[in-house]
């Protein structure tokens, strides 16, 4: 508790964003769902510090983790740094629209947004890098996010006060 | 003369976010573009994210890894029982078929002496062990402690044991890449062992079982048929084994590896004579 004293909101959704990254690029074959459920925790981290702690060094964050696991994971650039990158640009366009909803509004766009970059991603990895699109990847991440989704949100919004 | 200057340092700061946005925008779409060359800066990265943060990444993943061998060692003490009693039949068999390997040996020796032919066209690299592996979401690779320290390069063929694991596509001082074969960007040609029969392997995609993506003549092996690597690419070496074939369609073929992917501790670096 003392420790946590020291840290604002931004560096422990930092920290969260630092482990959650360093799990998801290491596989464990025993337990390949603890990948799969990290990576969707950076995911929503990741659209959470762009939702309620946008800045402009979320650029430079986006472009390090976007070249890390599209190196960790499919050793080309291409798939998750468009994706960082566009959510962050488009999160500028539409943020007017966006301070306008309800919380319950915006948790719903929370979990669509999330959804979406997954699918992207997915998408991207194919059309850059001919990966295969696996419809049961992507169903096993929707699972993973439709159970870790509301626990997360909570933790998210403690940690955040 | 305050509100002025202070009007005046937002917008050069604003200047300057907006220029550095713009950068990284640029640099991301180059990145892209790029990403597949063998660009100095491309490979930079790779270095540095292979040798710096592929170990930062696994000490942070630390617990997770511990816990992860530890239920990994409950379950193999639970079923040391069971093990040792395939183990002691398993001995028994091996013994009757290590007589006969011995004959068949001395046998091959004489008569290849006979036909004046060499012993096998492979080199042994370096023997590297596993330091982590990025095989559940998206690609199949495994990443290796030895580098072009240990005259490790780009292309060499990685086999264990059991046959054919990879190819090596990345390297740096101490470490290097393998693309397993189950991977869907791997293409390995392969031929059959009873029939001859040429074709193209590829990753099916759900990291257990390879399809042939080009069959030569349209001619599909037989089902249970061993494959091995034609050589016809000169990336793998020749008769390396690959795996059996498991079910034939139409216009396709499925083989299961020989190589069990998700017990790969240590493999060989290879290369041809």
């Amino acid at each position: 508790m003392e420790f946590s004293k020291f840290l604002n909101s931004s560096s422990k959704l930092n920290i969260i964003l630092i482990v959650s990254f360093s799990i998801s690029v290491n596989s464990f074959i025993l337990f390949p769902n603890i990948n799969n459920s990290f990576y969707v925790l950076f995911h929503l981290t990741f659209i959470y510090i762009i939702f309620y702690h946008y800045h402009y060094y979320l650029y430079v964050v986006s472009l390090i983790y976007g070249i890390l696991f599209d190196i960790l994971l499919l050793n080309n650039i291409g798939a998750h740094l468009i994706t960082f990158l566009s959510l962050l640009i488009l999160f500028i366009l539409l943020r007017k629209y966006l301070i306008r909803l309800s919380s319950h509004q915006i948790i719903f766009i929370y979990f669509i947004t999330l959804i979406v970059m997954l699918l992207i991603e997915q998408f991207l990895a194919n059309l850059i890098h001919n990966y295969i699109f696996n419809m049961s990847s992507f169903f096993n991440f929707f699972l993973i996010s439709l159970i870790i989704f509301i626990p997360t949100v909570f933790l998210l919004t403690k940690l955040d006060k | 003369m305050a509100p002025k200057f202070q009007i005046k340092a937002f917008q050069i700061s604003s200047l300057v976010k907006n220029f550095i946005i713009i950068s990284i925008v640029t640099l991301s779409f180059l990145l892209v573009f790029f990403s597949k060359s063998d660009l100095y800066l491309i490979n930079g990265i790779k270095n540095i994210s292979s040798s710096v943060i592929i170990p930062i990444t696994k000490v942070i993943s630390a617990p997770i890894n511990a816990f992860s061998n530890f239920v990994d060692e409950y379950n193999q003490f639970r079923s040391l029982k069971f093990e040792n009693k395939i183990l002691q039949e398993e001995i028994i068999r091996l013994k009757k078929w290590q007589t006969l390997a011995i004959q068949n040996s001395r046998e091959n020796k004489v008569l290849k002496k006979l036909l004046n032919a060499t012993d096998n066209n492979l080199i042994l690299i370096k023997t590297a062990s596993l330091i982590n592996r990025n095989d559940t979401i998206y690609s199949k690779l495994i990443n290796l402690n030895a580098g072009y320290e240990d005259k490790i390069k780009k292309n060499m063929s990685a086999i264990n044991e059991r046959g054919l694991v990879g190819k090596v596509i990345d390297t740096t001082s101490n470490n290097s890449r393998v693309i397993l074969l189950t991977d869907p960007n791997l293409s390995i040609p392969v031929k059959s062992i009873s029939d001859g029969i040429f074709s193209l392997l590829t990753g099916k995609g759900d990291g257990k079982y390879l399809v042939s993506s080009f069959v030569k003549e349209n001619k599909m092996p037989r089902l249970g048929d061993i494959v091995v690597t034609s050589g016809t690419a000169q990336i793998f070496p020749v008769d390396l084994l690959v795996g059996k074939v498991t079910k034939v369609e139409k216009n396709r073929f499925f083989v299961l590896p020989f190589v069990d992917f998700e017990n790969i501790d240590y493999v060989q670096i290879v290369t041809s004579k």
